[in-house]
């Protein structure tokens, strides 16, 4: 029976990076590297003009890096499948890759032994993580973004109006401001503060505001 | 991956040699290239230290890179470290660099010991 030729294309700015890979996958006879790329342009051209069926893409790239990247061949359609070489990855990048449209995941350290298998695990249509096929990709997605999603905001018993207090002094706002802007009166800011300083065991607004931006007790997107 | 880190990662360098057994030189001269080109980068690196992080950053990546793929492990680990203290702009003191020296020294010696010592010389001078 005629078996088709896996044609890969490696992406990698390190030249040692892609002979030791090339060699390696040239041990397989069903695999052809077709292409190397030194950078995410040039891994963008070479898929467009290559069209290969594996383009291998290190994340840590000049120019566009190995996500961005990933994120324009998924924008632009095209057939080729990608798989994240790289030498250390968080969860979240795994899950981002994996929502960008990557087909795997191999740890550079692990390309000798892995690499060729992963690359046949994808073309036959599985995913590949952690060493070996994925085989249920629901499950994967839904434990990465349970494992990624930001730790649950500890409040220090504070209330909601009071966390709200927290957030405007940190603002640099006076008890007026503050008094203003919930329609309090100034008397009511400053019962809020003196609980707010008793229970976070603070003295000063100054100390609030640090320990608030220390112990992440701001909304999102605030004190960054 | 083992658990005993080497510097040398034997199943590695065994597997690579197998999977290029049709070309030996090529083979040797792939590790020649990778230990002439991570000198290289150490020196980059010591020129770059303390403080121009970024550059650390990148050639520390750079250093780590290869290394992981040729089964450098200690080397790649500590480049790793490297690159993640100037990554959040922490300064990189002369021992850090130091000790990748060192561990460059024994991949070295460990190649010169598997390849040959004429084929790689056993120190970096004649590298």
């Amino acid at each position: 029976m005629a078996t088709t030729t896996i044609r890969v294309v490696i992406a990698d700015d390190h030249p040692v990076v892609r002979v030791g890979l090339r060699n390696m996958l040239q041990a397989d006879p069903s695999i052809r590297v077709v292409g190397e790329a030194r950078d995410g342009v040039e891994a963008l051209d070479l898929a467009r003009s290559l069209r290969p069926d594996v383009l291998l893409l290190d994340l840590a790239m000049p120019n566009v890096a190995g996500m961005e990247a990933l994120r324009e061949m998924t924008a632009g359609n095209l057939d080729t499948r990608t798989i994240v070489l790289t030498g250390l990855i968080e969860k979240r990048q795994v899950l981002e890759a994996l929502q960008l449209g990557a087909r795997g995941v191999v740890l550079k350290d692990a390309a000798v032994e892995h690499l060729s298998a992963c690359i046949r695990a994808v073309m036959q249509g599985q995913y590949w993580l952690e060493g070996r096929p994925v085989q249920n990709l629901v499950q994967v997605l839904r434990d990465l973004t349970a494992q990624t999603a930001p730790a649950p905001r500890k409040t220090f018993g504070l209330t909601a109006r009071e966390l709200e207090v927290v957030a405007l002094i940190t603002e640099g706002c006076t008890n007026k401001d503050i008094a203003k802007t919930f329609g309090i009166s100034e008397e009511t800011v400053k019962r809020h503060l003196t609980n707010i300083f008793n229970k976070l065991g603070v003295g000063n607004r100054l100390e609030l505001a640090l320990f608030a931006l220390n112990h992440n007790l701001l909304p999102v997107g605030e004190g960054q | 991956m083992p658990g005993t880190e080497t510097p040398l990662t034997a199943e590695v360098f065994d597997q690579l040699r197998q999977a290029m057994a049709a070309d030996r030189a090529g083979f040797t001269e792939l590790y020649r290239e990778y230990l002439a080109d991570a000198w290289h980068t150490l020196e980059v690196l010591k020129e770059a230290a303390p403080n121009r992080f970024e550059e650390i950053r990148q050639k520390a990546h750079y250093l780590k890179s290869s290394s992981l793929v040729l089964g450098a492990g200690t080397v790649a680990r500590l480049a790793g470290t490297l690159e993640d203290k100037a990554r959040t702009s922490v300064s990189t003191d002369r021992n850090a660099l130091d000790r990748i020296e060192d561990a460059l020294r024994e991949v070295q010696a460990e190649l010169a010991k598997r390849l040959g010592n004429g084929v790689i010389p056993a120190d970096k001078s004649a590298a």
